[in-house]
């Protein structure tokens, strides 16, 4: 509570000397444990702000709003952790400029919520830099292991079901700041790479596509998991991508602004123990 | 006895190494199984993670994917790009069930046309063992009745 | 609608032996899309190729298919077939079922099959393709050349002779590099300046070719035929269009104690100087740091002794932008530094000296007038020690390679010295005689046996001082004893390693570079003249170490590498380039990290009023080599590939 009364202050002061000309923040939701986004340009609209444990959404992606940032003028949000790094991925791939977003970061622990140091994405380095030597706990999901321990046929099996139930509704897209694109490759027929029917094979398409799209991209923010209206597990898929990329390739997603693309760069002795 | 299962794999190569190198084999009258179907592409930079899965949809029991040995690619480093994007594309096959096994990665040179019978011998035969695709096929045969949603 | 001709070879019995012909057309003839499909003996024969031609005309074919031998061995003769009959050379694809088909199958019916999955691949593929023109890139033809030592005059020469223009840039105050400072050479023993002069002179006055010197490159954008170079003019202090380089200057200059680079350390100048007597120009430049006024701001004793008022003190650096069609980088070597040779106590004692510092000794116009005199006492040495391979051939000492010519100069060395020194006795310690080339092997065998240098096959381990003589320690391993010689004067044949800063340099002009910083070449044996970027070439050291031969007809070469560029207005390239549908692009700038040519740029896209909208990528087809790294990566599939497009790939696979 005195987090959220601190970060009202802050905001309400910061708009009104005009430091920034928005802020992108949390408020009450549909049921006691949603939250929704709000968007804070006035002293009144600050009032609503809300800060607890509940405020969960990766708010970053509305920072790539068309035309939203194109005045130069800058922009608070409030970020955990993983918001911070999409911050520093949308900047090194030229998104939008890091110095621009003022952050307003956060962490909870159970219902407490404590506020982060740091207003700039370059002064949480420190901390995203700790983030890299322990990844979250709660990623250690025993469904994870279960299908890591499972054979091929089974692995393939499992998502099949959970496949078969996706709608292509792509909330899972809309959900993710890092799907910028302004045509993403689903929406491309010629050719039409990825099958549009709701048929199991192009769902399995679909998601194996977004899920290279996002390795070496992904922060784990658990958007598009939450997005999904049939529950499909995503999390995981982006985690074991998370993971390969950190194992292979020393690669922690949004660590800096300046950080090289994992995918669009490489080294001369990546490991290359797979190649016959 | 039953019939040998003949597998149907789709290779794709960079044109100045490994289809230079499959050239050769010809030229060297090596003999190979004739199961493999090569898509030539000007380097293994260009070959994409999609192209995999239409091989697949196309009924393919296993991909290969091949280029340039590290160092020698013409365009001087798209195979290093590729290396990466093949782990990581290999990685993600695996944990949803498309065993490593039936998705092979290979350096041919284009001096190695014995290299390349060898090859597609031997992931011919590993193929084969594996057996016919079963779980994909069912996916494509579920594409010719209507959707259920 | 599509009209596609599928045109299927026998190839003698190449083919038709295991691919059963007939059934491969009848099935092809069944194919949607398919009007034509025949099969012939040989279709690359002649009146082969005029039956594709006579189809492409009657059935007004959209595109061809030729199933035959690769297409690395005929697709340039049917795409010129398909230009001969009016149909756009890149709407011919070639499904190759020899060298991938029958030659290596032995089953008639699966090879049957497997050509059949071949050649509808193919059909469906060139289905999509489509008309593509060549690039044409217009050629600026004036050549840049990097460079002022032999290997960079002859190559401006050769391309001013040819009545092309020529920029010729050198850093240092004068033409002439490393040749400039050799006494005599080998094989023929001529003296290094009676040829290197006429020739800087030449150049010099060359109407085609634009001097530059005391310049270094700045910058390098552009591709070929198309580079903007800046060149940075450093400030000589003399203004060169006033001076006549009489000297007057360099006589009153009172800081004369300055250790003479052209003469290794060997002989002093002054601080405004020329390099040498004969230096192109002949004009001289102030070193600031050592200039008394620059340091004081008192003296000008050159300013008041000009009669010409050519002495500016307030010369600035200046830039001179550049449009360039053709980069010859002939940037040279340096010798090793010494100072990895503690064993051998250079630097410590005054008489090891190296190579080079010999050829100044040597030299009739050095600091000892050709007399070899010891510098430590100015006497002449009556045994002298060369000690080969001082760093080549050494990974201790980071050389992993051979220098290529110090076998034959210190053989040279040991023949002058005895020319000079009657009665000197040679010893020369090495490892292996490398005398490949012509004359080479008589010339080192005319060293041993008319003037007697004593060969001893060996390294050595330590050189020391005794009473006023040195030591030289090593082993005779014919005689499989260890040896020690007394000597007056110890010379050593220091590696040839890159200019100090070639690998910046080569960032610079964007060359590719090996682990020693020497340029890498296209291709070692192909395209040995040519570097990795399409227009810039390698002659001379700067490539690997070389002698004067080697250096002059590799300039030669790219002499007639740059000429046949010039050649054309245009130049033509394969149309094999990414594209980018700038609607769609989310400017991630990913594919700029993923290209390997930097082709990729970043493009504004404006409104009406020029407020910015967004950026885009843009591919440079004049820098684009085709491979298609780019296309892959882009995740918004905005890239393409023409020739291997998105839809071609898509087709040609679930053709199979």
């Amino acid at each position: 509570m005195i987090t959220q009364e601190r970060y009202r202050t802050t905001v309400k002061e910061l708009l009104a000397n005009g430091s920034i000309k928005m802020a992108i923040g949390y408020k009450p939701g549909s049921t006691p444990d949603r939250r929704r986004p709000l968007f804070i340009r006035t002293s009144e609209e600050a009032e609503q702000l809300v800060l607890d444990s509940t405020c969960v959404q990766n708010l970053s992606g509305y920072l790539v709003s068309e035309g939203l940032l194109s005045d130069e003028k800058r922009v608070g949000i409030f970020l955990r952790p993983e918001g911070v790094r999409s911050i520093n991925i949308l900047a090194a791939e030229y998104q939008l400029n890091a110095d621009q977003i003022v952050i307003f970061g956060f962490d909870s622990t159970g219902r407490e919520v404590r506020p982060l140091d740091g207003r700039s994405a370059r002064e949480f380095s420190g901390l995203l830099n700790e983030l890299k030597e322990k990844p979250l706990q709660i990623y250690k999901e025993p469904l994870l292991e279960r299908i890591e321990k499972m054979n091929a046929k089974e692995r393939f099996d499992f998502w099949q079901e959970e496949f078969s139930r996706c709608i292509k509704c792509y909330a899972c897209r809309q959900a993710c700041p890092m799907c910028y694109c302004r045509r993403c490759i689903v929406d491309s027929n010629q050719p039409q790479w990825v099958n549009t029917s709701s048929h199991t094979l192009g769902n399995f398409e679909w998601n194996i596509v977004r899920a290279f799209h996002l390795s070496g991209r992904c922060v784990q923010c658990g958007n598009c998991d939450r997005a999904c209206p049939v529950n499909i597990p995503l999390r995981l898929i982006n985690q074991r991508m998370a993971n390969e990329v950190l194992d292979g390739f020393d690669h922690f997603a949004g660590l800096s602004a300046t950080q090289e693309p994992v995918l669009a760069s490489f080294k001369k002795d990546d490991t290359e123990t797979f190649i016959l | 006895m039953s019939e040998l299962f003949e597998p149907k794999i789709v290779a794709f190569v960079c044109t100045y190494c490994t289809y230079a190198g499959a050239d050769l084999a010809g030229t060297s009258r090596l003999k190979y199984a004739p199961n493999v179907r090569i898509v030539r592409l000007p380097c293994t930079g260009r070959i994409s993670p999609m192209f995999i899965l239409k091989a697949l949809q196309k009924g393919a029991d296993g991909v290969l994917v091949s280029g340039c040995h590290p160092g020698d690619c013409h365009f001087t480093h798209g195979n290093y790009h590729a290396r990466r994007r093949w782990m990581v594309f290999r990685a993600l096959l695996d944990f949803t069930g498309i065993s490593p096994e039936r998705v092979k990665f290979s350096w041919i040179s284009a001096a190695e046309g014995s290299k390349f019978a060898d090859l597609i011998n031997s992931v011919t035969e590993d193929i084969r063992n594996l057996g016919p695709f079963d779980q994909y096929q069912q996916l494509i045969k579920e594409t010719e009745s209507p959707a259920t949603l | 609608m599509a009209k596609i001709g599928v045109f299927i070879c026998h190839c003698g019995e190449n083919i038709a032996a295991k691919v059963d012909c007939t059934k491969l057309a009848a099935a092809m003839g069944e194919h949607p899309g398919v009007a034509v499909s025949v099969e012939y003996k040989y279709f690359c024969s002649d009146p082969g190729q005029e039956s594709v031609k006579k189809a492409i005309r009657e059935h007004n074919l959209t595109g061809i298919v030729i199933a035959a031998c690769s297409p690395r061995m005929h697709e340039a003769t049917f795409r010129k077939a398909c230009a001969e009959a009016g149909l756009n050379p890149y709407l011919c694809e070639i499904a190759n079922i020899r060298e991938q088909c029958s030659w290596v199958h032995t089953d008639s019916e699966m090879a049957t099959e497997k050509a059949m999955d071949i050649t509808r691949s193919m059909v469906e593929k060139v289905k999509r393709n489509n008309n593509l023109q060549p690039i044409e890139v217009p050629v600026t033809r004036r050549a840049l050349v990097i460079g002022g030592g032999i290997a960079g005059l002859q190559a401006a020469l050769d391309i001013a002779n040819a009545g092309q223009e020529v920029v010729l840039v050198e850093r240092e105050p004068s033409l002439g590099g490393h040749m400039a400072q050799l006494s005599e050479t080998f094989p023929t023993l001529d003296c290094s300046q009676c040829i290197m002069t006429p020739r800087m002179v030449e150049t010099a006055q060359h109407p085609k070719i634009r001097l530059l010197t005391y310049a270094e490159v700045e910058s390098v954008d552009g591709y070929i035929g198309n580079f903007k170079v800046r060149i940075r003019m450093k400030s000589r202090y003399v203004d060169m269009s006033r001076c006549t380089g009489c000297g007057d200057c360099i006589t009153k200059c009172p800081a004369k104690k300055i250790s003479s680079e052209f003469d290794c350390g060997l002989g002093k100048r002054t601080a405004i100087y020329t390099p040498f007597a004969q230096s192109v120009p002949n004009m001289p430049v102030i070193d600031k740091a050592s200039c008394i006024y620059f340091k004081n701001g008192k003296c000008k004793m050159c300013e008041k002794s000009c009669q010409l008022n050519a002495i500016n003190f307030e010369m600035q650096d200046e830039f001179i932008d550049l449009e360039i069609g053709a980069i010859v980088v002939a940037t040279g070597f340096q010798i090793q530094n010494t100072a990895v040779y503690g064993e051998y106590g250079y630097g410590k004692f005054p008489d090891v000296i190296t190579g080079l510092q010999f050829e100044r000794l040597a030299s009739a116009s050095g600091p000892t007038a050709g007399r070899i005199l010891r510098p430590s006492d100015g006497k002449e040495p009556e045994n002298v020690v060369f000690i080969q391979c001082a760093g080549s051939r050494d990974p201790s000492k980071g050389v992993r390679y051979c220098s290529k010519i110090c076998c034959m100069y210190t053989a040279k060395h040991a023949m002058l010295y005895a020319h000079k020194v009657h009665g000197g006795k040679t010893h020369i310690f090495y490892m292996d005689i490398r005398a490949a080339g012509k004359g080479y092997d008589e010339f080192t065998r005319r060293a041993i046996e008319e003037d007697e240098a004593s060969y001893v096959r060996g390294r050595v381990s330590k050189v020391w001082q005794e009473n006023g003589k040195l030591m030289v320690r090593g082993v005779d391993t014919l005689l499989g004893k260890p040896v020690t010689v007394v000597a007056d004067m110890v010379v050593l044949a220091t590696a040839m390693v890159p200019q100090h800063n070639a690998k910046e340099f080569a960032k610079t002009i964007g060359i590719a570079y090996d682990e020693y910083g020497f340029y890498n070449e296209a291709h070692l044996k192909l395209r040995p003249v040519e570097s990795s970027t399409a227009g810039v070439f390698l002659a001379g050291a700067c490539q690997s170490p070389k002698d004067i031969p080697d250096s002059v007809a590799q300039a030669s070469a790219t002499a007639s590498k740059v000429l046949a560029l010039f050649s054309k207005e245009k130049l033509e390239r394969e149309p094999v380039i990414a594209i980018n549908n700038e609607a769609t692009c989310a400017g991630c700038w990913g594919c700029v990290l993923a290209c390997p040519y930097n082709a990729i740029e970043k493009k504004d896209i404006r409104d009406r009023s020029g407020r910015l909208i967004k950026q885009v990528a843009y591919v440079n087809p004049g820098l684009c080599q085709g491979c298609g790294t780019c296309v892959s990566f882009c995740r918004s599939n905005s890239l393409d590939l023409a020739g291997f497009t998105e839809k071609q790939i898509f087709a040609e696979v679930m053709g199979l």
